[in-house]
């Protein structure tokens, strides 16, 4: 399939993805990354099977099957109480399914814990950032992987790697030392997005990044997702739940609905009226 | 801008009023200043309205050469029961008598020994010219009884005596004996059965040998009495439930009784309520308001008088005697008596309300017109 | 005039120039404010009418024997308020710990042996706490009261209700209570080991984790549990010395020791020191100080004679007025640092 412009319907923020050049790829993987770093996705990262979650006598998820790349953007859509939470728990290690198969980097595994998904290099940023408000930007950034020497911490080293780190991700922090609770939403999610990052990670999941912020500030985070697309290494599954910041940055689209996915479609191929229908149909008086 | 005075809550360009934001610094300083030393103006009025810093004449009373203003320490274990209000009366009355300022009242609200310990050690730092303090520790008040004695302060021990211990002298009841006395009257009236006997400090050396001797009375003398030791702590108002909650699981009990004066008011006030006047017998320790109604009304068969204002009096009077003499006067141990106040002789305790008894008058209590008979008196051979 | 042009969202000025980095190194700590009120109430007594008998070592000692314990036992339960949690019973295990050390002994055990023991027993009760806590999901408010008064009842049982002379001797004794200044150095200790911990170990972080946010914490990898278990151990550990060293130094185990005036005001010197009530920050050298500052107040106003019965009113208006100039104190130097 050809390329095409993507749409790009009345967007709240300046629209800043990548222009979607001709790569002449032939893989319809909507707007490829065409700066520094990358010549389109690459190898799949992670690909869920079958999946299926039951809590008690509430089916979460009936049968999921989802893949992503290396270098790609995938969103993840759907209604509240749909189960994209449950499916980002499940792959993230903290929930076990109850059936189906995970597997990442091409290789099947079955996920004992948040530390084992973790050393597989699958990575999440919850919704509540998982930030402790009272500790410093770089404590956070180093929690449950802190630097030691014997029993103690190496403040010093922690601080220096995470202003590195946080630099890297092209983000600017007044001072790393600061308690996390001084920062703004757009930072604290910045900073939540590059620890994630930080640990080598192959698949990175964002839980509504974009959640109760400002529109610059949601424009910040849409930009730094797109270099970190652009760098080609990362494989990145996005939920949100506006419709068009999704079209903007995602290369491809999923919808979950009924605890399936239903909708499997590059964003160039498709639009925030389609996708809206989409999710608005089932409430549709008949 | 720096100009109004609206205008300072935020340190505003602060290019404009020097590197430091100056005028800022300065008036919250002067708060600060002022605010700390309001507090402290504060809190030398309220420590002012506490103790009575009023350095007294040094003027001699009676026939006594002079004297400086000592200031005697009463250390105690359990500063705000009322049964010791009796006993604050009697120091400040000698005290007023010898011409001195009131003595110091700390120590521990509820019996802590280490608090008693650090009051002991405080007035021993502050130079006081005279300590008295109930030994309810065996062990706890030797070091800073011989470490004020060294600093040449007198120690009177009242209320609860302590073998092995270094105090001038004790003033207060014999409290083994007062509690064998009172087993010995129990004995008299309840031969069998269960009695119910509260003690608000198990343990504590001003009430368990009260209990102790009653026991060994009961042993003597009514072998078939079986003593249930109700612990009902020292604040008043719990005695009571502590009290009601044992009666309530023993009401066979043909006696209810109490070593203490809390306990002894709180049997009183539950008899009444429960209207057993009569149908189980009763007594204790002590003076309380409510133990003397109790007396009057009939609730109680008796209730042991210790003197309370007497244990105040004395060790004023004595460390005076002591300090004035240069050790001429030593005190001599006193026994502040044990008195069986009963329905015969309760009228002057229960009309007079007097502040003898922490009461609230201080008029002259008549006397009867003849005086009854006391107990035959015994010498030991 | 280069005026700036106010910056709505810039949230700080250009810090003034010519602070040195030592100073503001020191403004920056957030005992400041309780080492400086602590400061101004010594200053207070010493400058007082009693200000001679304020000064000496006798007395220092005797201020000494009011905050130690209750530094001891801060040193956990500041950790503890950290976690999120709080134990009622540190106080019963004060008084308990020594009876236990008595019936080990009594039973023909040597001192040391019934010495390692008793504080076995006191980590044991703090493992009770925490698990119940944990595996339970039963708040720590709760659970502790309840272990607070069984330790009070086991207290009278073990004992008998009547006190004990401790029959330990010697270098050991000198160490844990005889040597006039044993106590203060368990102090000094167990506060400097419990702040190192907290600045500079992976268990202060994950402890201020667990209390800030334990969801975060979760989400983290932290073992939340983990941390808050071994902060009831560690808490009830040091109330059961504090309760031997303490009782040592007095000369006689006595059951009404301790109780929960103790635990009260270990707490209340926790967060005096500025450990928050509600977790995720916190500071044990602060606890110290607090401990200190209302060592000297109580002891400042039984030297100067006030009475029992206006004693607590006295206490009461100074501890809200040292707490002001406390809180005023922070204000001033959130400001001085923007």
């Amino acid at each position: 399939m050809s390329e095409e412009e993507t749409n790009t319907p009345g967007a709240d923020v300046p629209h800043q993805a990548a222009a979607p050049d001709e790569n002449g790829t032939g893989i319809a993987s909507g707007p490829g990354g065409s700066g520094p770093g990358g010549s389109g996705p690459g190898a799949e990262a992670l690909r869920v099977e079958g999946i299926s979650k039951r809590f008690g006598p509430v089916t979460a998820l009936r049968d999921i099957n989802l893949h992503v790349r290396a270098g790609e953007v995938l969103g993840l859509l759907g209604d509240n109480g749909a189960g994209k939470s449950t499916l980002i728990k499940i792959i993230t290690g903290f929930h076990r399914p109850d059936s189906g198969r995970i597997v990442i980097g091409g290789e099947e595994v079955s996920l004992r814990s948040v530390a084992h998904a973790r050393s597989l290099g699958v990575e999440t940023v919850y919704q509540d950032l998982a930030l402790v408000d009272e500790l410093p930007v770089y404590l956070n950034f180093f929690l449950n992987k802190e630097l030691t020497a014997g029993p103690f911490l190496r403040h010093g080293a922690m601080r220096r790697q995470a202003v590195d780190a946080l630099a890297e991700v092209g983000i600017s922090i007044p001072s790393v030392g600061a308690e996390v609770r001084a920062l703004s939403g757009g930072q604290r999610q910045a900073i939540a997005v590059a620890r994630a990052v930080n640990t080598a990670a192959k698949v990175l999941l964002l839980d509504e990044p974009l959640a109760a912020m400002g529109a610059r500030e949601g424009g910040q985070i849409l930009r730094l997702i797109d270099r970190l697309r652009q760098r080609g290494d990362l494989a990145i599954i996005l939920i949100a739940h506006n419709y068009s910041q999704v079209i903007d940055v995602c290369d491809r689209v999923n919808l979950l609905q009924h605890g399936e996915i239903t909708f499997d479609r590059p964003t160039a191929e498709t639009s925030v009226a389609e996708l809206l229908e989409l999710v608005h149909a089932e409430y549709r008086m008949a | 801008m720096s100009g109004s005075i609206a205008g300072q809550e935020f340190p505003s360009a602060p290019a404009t009023a020097g590197p430091e934001g100056g005028s800022l610094e300065r008036r919250s300083v002067l708060r600060a200043l002022g605010l700390g030393g309001g507090a402290a103006l504060a809190a030398t009025a309220l420590a002012a309205c506490g103790s009575s810093r009023n350095s007294s004449s040094t003027g001699s009373i009676g026939d006594f050469p002079k004297t400086s203003a000592w200031k005697f320490a009463f250390i105690n274990h359990v500063t705000t029961n009322s049964f010791f209000a009796p006993t604050q009366s009697g120091m400040k009355d000698a005290a007023s008598l010898l011409g001195l300022p009131a003595p110091t009242w700390t120590g521990s609200e509820n019996g802590v020994v280490s608090e008693m310990v650090s009051a002991f050690e405080t007035a021993i730092s502050a130079n006081v010219a005279g300590i008295a303090i109930p030994l309810t520790d065996s062990n706890a008040f030797i070091a800073p009884t011989k470490a004020a004695l060294a600093a040449g302060i007198p120690v009177i021990a009242y209320n609860a005596n302590a073998s092995g211990n270094y105090a001038l002298a004790y003033v207060g009841q014999d409290l083994y004996q007062s509690g064998y006395q009172m087993g010995l009257k129990i004995a008299t009236e309840v031969t069998s059965g269960d009695i119910l006997v509260g003690i608000s400090q198990p343990g504590s050396l001003n009430v368990q040998p009260r209990l102790d001797g009653l026991k060994a009375a009961l042993a003597a003398k009514a072998p078939g009495v079986t003593v249930h030791t109700v612990d009902t702590g020292a604040a008043q108002a719990g005695e009571l439930s502590a009290m009601e909650s044992a009666y309530q699981g023993l009401k066979a009990a043909k006696g209810i009784y109490a070593v203490d004066a809390g306990s002894t008011a709180s049997i009183a006030e539950m008899i009444s309520k429960y209207g057993i006047k009569g149908q189980v017998h009763a007594g204790g320790y002590d003076l309380l308001a409510d133990s003397i109604t109790g007396v009057s009304s009939g609730a109680l068969d008796f209730t042991i008088d210790q003197s309370a204002y007497l244990q105040g009096f004395l060790p004023v009077l004595y460390m005076f005697m002591y300090r004035m003499t240069g050790t001429l006067v030593f005190p001599p141990a006193t026994d502040t008596g044990l008195t069986f106040v009963t329905s015969e002789n309760v009228s002057p305790y229960a009309s007079s309300k007097s502040w003898i008894e922490g009461g609230a008058t201080k008029a002259l209590v008549p006397m009867p017109g003849s005086i009854g008979l006391p107990a035959p008196s015994t010498v030991q051979s | 005039m280069a005026q700036q042009t106010p910056q709505l969202t810039r949230s700080a000025p250009p810090a003034p120039a010519a602070r040195t980095g030592f100073g503001k190194g020191l403004l920056r700590r957030r005992e400041l404010s309780i080492v400086l009120v602590a400061i101004a109430a010594f200053a207070y007594f010493s400058l007082g009418s009693y200000g001679s008998a304020f000064n000496t070592t006798n007395n220092y000692h005797i201020i000494m024997q009011y905050f130690a314990p209750w530094a001891i036992i801060a040193a956990g339960e500041s950790m503890l308020l950290i976690c999120g949690e709080i134990d009622l019973s540190a106080g019963f295990t004060f008084s308990f710990i020594p009876f236990v050390f008595m019936s080990f002994y009594n039973q023909g055990l040597d001192v040391p042996l019934s010495l390692v023991l008793a504080v076995l027993v006191a980590m044991g009760i703090g493992l009770v706490n925490g698990v119940i806590r944990t595996v339970f999901n039963l708040a720590s408010f709760i659970t502790t009261l309840g272990m607070g008064f069984f330790l009070e009842g086991m207290t009278y049982i073990q004992s008998g209700a009547e006190p004990a002379q401790p029959p330990i001797t010697g270098t050991l004794g000198d160490l844990l209570g005889d040597w006039r200044w044993s106590e203060l150095g368990w102090a000094l200790i167990i506060v400097a080991v419990m702040q190192a911990a907290l600045s500079y170990t992976k268990y202060g972080v994950y402890a201020q984790a667990a209390g800030g946010n334990p969801l975060s914490a979760a989400e983290s990898g932290i073992k939340v549990n983990r941390v808050k278990v071994a902060t009831f151990t560690l808490t009830s550990l040091f109330a059961g010395l504090a309760g031997l060293v303490d009782q040592v130094r007095v000369g006689s185990f006595d059951p009404t020791s301790g109780g929960s005036d103790m635990m009260f005001m270990s707490v209340a010197a926790a967060v005096i020191g500025g450990t928050a009530l509600l977790g995720g920050s916190g500071t044990v050298i602060g606890a110290l100080f607090g401990a200190i500052l209302l060592a000297i107040i109580k002891e400042g106003f039984t030297l100067s004679g006030v009475s029992a019965y206006a004693f607590d009113v006295v206490i009461g208006i100074a501890v809200v007025a040292a707490m002001l100039l406390n809180v005023y104190i922070s204000s001033l130097r959130g400001r001085y640092l923007r």
